[in-house]
């Protein structure tokens, strides 16, 4: 009986999809697919392309084949810059995932907790979603200005004289203020999702826990979290798109060096360096290092996805 | 004709609409024959937005003795001027002059034949002195792209009215240098107001502070020859005499930016600022009851050479696009940049040195640094004359004095970081 209900609606869909022509489903994708290719595959493709040449200016001199390639990963200080760079990205990434999406889930789980105020916490997290990096950078650039900066003021003023650091200009503590300062702009995102994962998931799974005697923590831990592997899965590969195409936050916190002693250098910048400050063959230089860095994220995101998926389906 | 087909020629009809509406019109005078015929307007591009009308004024006395030319003077933004007019030289829609940086900055220009050399069009170039041409030279065939406009010196800028409340005088040797910046720091003043986080100010304090300790000129011609290196004694001291300094930079210098450092000076809370020239009319906006002064770094024991050298480099240059359409206006018009006219109103209007040779600044300050950069020049050796390949030596400068600033590397280390990667491409000339 339950059979024979449900032939005739997948029947009816297959007659359905068949009436709608080849051309009006091509009339609706082309736009998509045309500036899907304008914006994606051809600057790609061009990349690629002009990382093959050796550039004098602006104009192709000759085919260099992979020499571009060979160039970028051998000469000094570039074939220095490039793992320090591309080891900061990683620590970057690191850290937005201990703080910025540990904090963005416990921030979720409380106001999933408790409702009241929830709306208000849910759109203060997330204004400074609504601000460009580049202004917010330069914003705590000026907070955190050993010379003006109100907080170092503040922390003098309490008398804690030794906790006032040169923040952007200590190599040690660069980093670390470049991962908090992006945690502070980004933290609505994760959270937000959180939020929703959690609405998702039935209250009976805890509630039944509780009854069996597990703790809060241990509720949370063996019933809640794996059912939100999903929603860490995506913040994950999110978060690490986002931490290797890390630039205008910090260029308005560091310049284009990534601040003193290159502290903060990421390969956005040695990206930006390589293009815009280049020599003669910038062209071809940049565009082999962004086909380098690109196959970088795209290969490490693929992998992460396939990686966090089979957590998933084990969980 | 079928649906498919219909649905699909209507979509590439649209897409095709669509993208002739997005596609560059011809400029106003190139719109063909049928076009009216009118005064020509020359294009000077430029990354000087703040100067835009004071080159109007400028170039209204080019308009007023060239009745049929007009000439526009387009700013664009500083630090995405370079990439903008590497594509607008590309085509006759870009510039018909173009404002130019000079030294290393300008080889990509020269190497896509996007300019137009200027030796043998522009005789007034004769009378320009060769390190001044310099900035505006292709490395690789030697001739001269542009008509230089500015020559930028590096200075001491110093505060006259601290200065006379603590007795301190512009210092004639290191020690009394040295002494008065004691003297200023025990009245609670920051002497320097130096810059860390933006590292394009090291090298330039570097010169202001080391150019005795390694010798200006004479110890270039050795660096050009081969006979010396950064990483000979001479250069090594220039940055360790530099840093010496450092007790009398601002507090937690290494997180001071240069607006921080402007804004110390400029709000009294520091007594002198190390830096170019052009501060004078930021620091004169900022703080128009400032009274500034300027001095040179005197020689510490043991200096290369016992003058207080003064080091300066050329600015920038104005060239004609080899794409121009308006070539034989474009190029009257640079030979009037290389007039004593220009220079005038230039160094008038903009309160900058002007590179033509004998124009003299009515501004009593830029005639002093002028007549001191004259008498006593010094090369800014990083960006002027290490700069033709990459890496170039300003780069590695800015990246390795920041560390060493920052004490993570030694003297040595940052010299070495210069000349190994400058090794990688600089041939010494026999």
């Amino acid at each position: 009986m339950i059979a024979a209900k449900v032939r005739p609606a997948r029947s009816r869909g297959g007659y359905r999809a068949g009436r709608v022509s080849l051309g009006w489903i091509a009339t609706f994708c082309l736009p998509a697919l045309v500036l899907y290719g304008m914006f994606v595959v051809v600057p790609l493709v061009t990349a690629f392309s002009y990382g093959l040449f050796r550039w004098e200016g602006i104009r192709p001199a000759e085919f260099a084949g992979l020499g571009n390639y060979q160039e970028v990963l051998t000469r000094y200080p570039l074939n220095e810059e490039i793992p320090a760079a591309l080891w900061h990205n990683l620590l970057f990434f690191a850290g937005t995932m201990a703080i910025q999406n540990t904090v963005g889930l416990g921030l979720a789980v409380l106001l999933y907790r408790n409702p009241r105020g929830k709306r208000l916490f849910q759109t203060v997290f997330s204004l400074p979603y609504l601000i460009s990096p580049l202004i917010v950078g330069y914003i705590w650039s000026l907070l955190l200005s050993p010379t003006f900066g109100p907080i170092n003021f503040l922390l003098r003023t309490a008398g804690l004289d030794a906790w006032a650091r040169p923040w952007l200009g200590d190599p040690d503590t660069a980093l670390p203020v470049l991962i908090l300062v992006n945690a502070w702009q980004w933290i609505g995102g994760p959270m937000l999702i959180f939020l929703a994962a959690l609405g998702g998931i039935p209250r009976e799974l805890e509630e039944a826990a509780a009854m069996d005697g597990a703790s809060k923590f241990r509720a949370f831990w063996s019933v809640r979290f794996p059912l939100l592997m999903p929603a860490v899965g995506v913040i994950t590969v999110l978060t690490f798109i986002g931490c290797f195409n890390l630039f205008d936050l910090v260029y308005a916190l560091g310049g284009s060096d990534g601040g003193p002693s290159g502290a903060m250098d990421v390969l956005g910048l040695l990206y930006y360096r390589t293009a815009f400050e280049g020599g003669t063959n910038s062209i071809g230089e940049s565009s082999a290092l962004a086909i380098m860095i690109f196959v970088v994220v795209f290969g490490v995101s693929v992998a992460l996805e396939r990686f966090l998926r089979r957590r998933e389906v084990r969980m | 004709m079928s649906r498919t087909r219909r649905g699909l020629f209507a979509a590439i009809g649209a897409l095709a609409m669509t993208l002739s509406a997005c596609a560059p019109s011809a400029p106003e005078d190139q719109a063909g024959p049928g076009a009216a015929s009118g005064p020509i307007t020359l294009d000077v591009w430029g990354w000087r937005q703040e100067d835009a009308a004071a080159y109007q004024k400028i170039f209204k006395i080019y308009e007023d003795a060239h009745p049929g030319v007009k000439v526009k003077y387009v700013p664009y933004k500083a630090d995405e001027y370079d990439t903008i007019l590497r594509t607008g030289l590309s085509d006759a829609n870009g510039p018909d002059v173009a404002q130019l940086r000079s030294y290393g900055l300008l080889q990509p220009l020269v190497a896509a034949k996007s300019l137009v050399p200027l030796d043998d069009q522009v005789k007034e170039l004769s009378g320009f002195p060769e390190p001044v041409l310099d900035g505006a030279r292709g490395e690789s065939d030697k001739r001269v792209y542009g008509v230089p406009f500015a020559i930028q010196s590096l200075h001491v800028i110093y505060n006259k009215k601290l200065f006379a409340k603590h007795g301190v005088n512009p210092p004639k040797t290191w020690d009394e240098m040295t002494a008065a910046f004691d003297k200023l720091a025990a009245a609670d003043l920051t002497p320097l107001a130096t810059t860390i986080t933006d590292t394009w100010m090291l090298p330039i304090q570097q010169e202001i502070f080391g150019a005795t300790s390694y010798g200006g000129y004479d110890y270039l011609e050795k660096m050009r020859t081969g006979a010396a290196k950064f990483t000979d004694r001479p250069w090594v001291e220039s940055l360790t005499k530099w840093k010496s300094t450092s007790k009398y930079w601002p507090r937690q210098f290494e997180g001071v930016s240069y607006v921080d450092a402007q804004a110390l000076f400029t709000s009294e809370q520091a007594a002198m600022f190390p830096g170019g020239i052009w501060e004078l009319a930021v620091f004169g906006k900022s703080n128009p009851d400032l009274e500034l002064g300027i001095f040179n770094v005197p020689p510490p024991e043991g200096a290369a050479t016992a003058k207080t050298l003064v080091p300066g480099y050329v600015d920038g240059s104005f060239g004609v696009a080899a794409k121009s359409p308006h070539q034989s206006q474009a190029m009257d018009l640079v030979r009037w940049m290389a007039s004593p006219e220009f220079g005038q109103a230039f160094s008038t209007e903009l309160r900058q040195i002007s590179a033509v040779p004998g124009v003299t600044p009515q501004d009593p300050l830029l005639a002093q640094a002028l007549a001191a950069y004259q008498a006593d020049p010094s090369p800014y050796v990083t960006y002027a004359y290490f700069s033709g390949g990459t890496p170039t030596a300003w780069d590695l400068a800015s990246e390795a004095l920041s560390t060493f600033v920052t004490g993570r590397s030694g003297a040595e280390d940052a010299a070495k970081h210069i000349q190994q990667g400058v090794d990688q491409w600089f041939k010494p000339t026999q």
